[in-house]
């Protein structure tokens, strides 16, 4: 009798039912080719375990133990749930934007640079200074590694509303996403991002450092593609109008 | 249903599992955690789903695997995020890098196909049965224990070049 490469796997895993279990450990006693294509998966088994183990001894980052407790990371602050309607929120997301709250306190001082970057009026977080002057003028493609902000994509909402990502440089950098609303630059999320704590010259890459609620946030928001270099410079010559 | 301390320690207590887990499927490491978070934060929106007696485990795996399927649907924009010089930091696997076995097998696995590379590590790393991994996969069996044998035949092929080093 012939098995399959698939029932020789089951047999090493321990998941063949019983009657081809027992036919193929008879076989096997006089079929060294099959005792060897047995051990063959029993090897490549305990190869890959052997292989992960060292991955279980790692100390858990302070970040996941705090998200266990339903602390979203205190500074993630969504602002407005996904393409403005009501969302059920859960309790994570309250204590997040209780955060927010805090955030507008604290938020002055770990901005760059001496010009506020943020505003808030009837409790909604502005764009201005210099990081307004960017979301209105700066292209995606502007950016260099020294620019203090970055802009990311450019796209539309359902409503055809523009908005953008963006990253703040500095000594704690801020990633959001803003939309343009009556002229102004209105933000719909803003969170922390690991950038700012590395070390003066360790560069890292802003796509890696990206919050997930930021780009969650994009991916609510965001209806069709986002915008080519052509389109956002046009949006742009036409001030952001929907 | 568990109470919400119960949930928190099994959580704790499955940590190291789900970050290995999220390893296998993102490279880098830090993509990897903020998959695990990401999965614990939906977790923990929906626990009122989580029947008392379901295992955690292949809930929590399911979890973090479609988060995955999800970022890489969203990659595609992801990628745009911000300007091309930016490209994500590879910081891939093992710490004690001197291991060359090691390497050798998390290099044969990441060249899997996602399919495979979930079956493999579900089953073979995490030790799920059959049946358990198919669940978290949503798959019938027969597709799971199909993909598991053609990602181990795979396996077999890539790492016959690099035999173990013999203990």
């Amino acid at each position: 009798m012939t098995f399959s490469d698939e029932t020789v796997m089951a047999y090493a895993d321990g998941e063949l039912e019983p009657q081809l279990r027992a036919e193929l450990e008879l076989a096997m006693a006089h079929d060294p080719q099959l005792a060897r294509r047995v051990a063959a998966q029993r090897a490549l088994r305990e190869r890959l375990q052997r292989a992960f183990e060292p991955e279980l001894d790692e100390p858990v980052p302070e970040q996941l133990l705090n998200a266990v407790r339903g602390a979203t990371s205190s500074t993630v602050a969504p602002l407005r749930g996904a393409r403005g309607t009501r969302t059920t929120w859960s309790w994570p997301q309250w204590s997040a934007l209780a955060a927010s709250f805090v955030l507008g306190a604290v938020l002055g001082p770990l901005l760059p640079g001496p010009s506020s970057t943020i505003s808030t009026r009837d409790g909604q977080l502005l764009a201005s200074g210099r990081l307004s002057r960017a979301l209105s003028q700066q292209l995606a493609s502007d950016a260099s590694p020294a620019s203090p902000v970055h802009i990311g994509l450019s796209f539309r909402t359902r409503d055809g509303t523009y908005c953008r990502s963006f990253l703040l440089r500095g000594s704690s950098a801020l990633a959001g996403v803003a939309c343009r609303d009556q002229g102004e630059w209105r933000l719909q999320v803003l969170a922390g991002t690991a950038l700012g704590a590395a070390p003066e010259g360790a560069y890292r890459p802003a796509a890696a450092a990206m919050p997930a609620a930021v780009t969650q946030a994009v991916d609510a928001l965001i209806t069709g593609e986002p915008l080519d270099g052509p389109a956002e410079a046009a949006a742009r010559d036409r001030g952001w109008r929907r | 249903m568990r109470t919400s301390a119960e949930l928190h320690a099994q959580l704790v207590a499955l940590l190291p599992k789900l970050r290995r887990f999220a390893r296998t499927l993102a490279r880098d490491v830090h993509d990897a955690d903020d998959l695990v978070q990401l999965a614990i934060e939906r977790a923990l929106g929906r626990a009122a789903q989580l029947r008392a007696d379901a295992p955690l485990a292949g809930w929590m795996f399911g979890i973090v695997r479609n988060a995955w399927i999800d970022e890489v649907r969203a990659r595609g924009r992801r990628s745009r995020l911000f300007a091309p010089e930016e490209a994500a930091e590879q910081v891939s696997t093992p710490a004690d890098t001197g291991h060359a076995d090691r390497l050798a097998v998390h290099e044969a696995l990441s060249r899997l196909p996602e399919e495979q590379r979930s079956a493999v590590a579900l089953v073979l790393i995490e030790g799920l049965s059959y049946k358990e991994a198919a669940h978290v996969l949503d798959v019938p069996v027969g597709t799971l224990t199909s993909r598991l044998a053609r990602g181990r035949t795979a396996l077999q092929g890539m790492l016959a070049d690099s035999p173990e080093p013999q203990a």
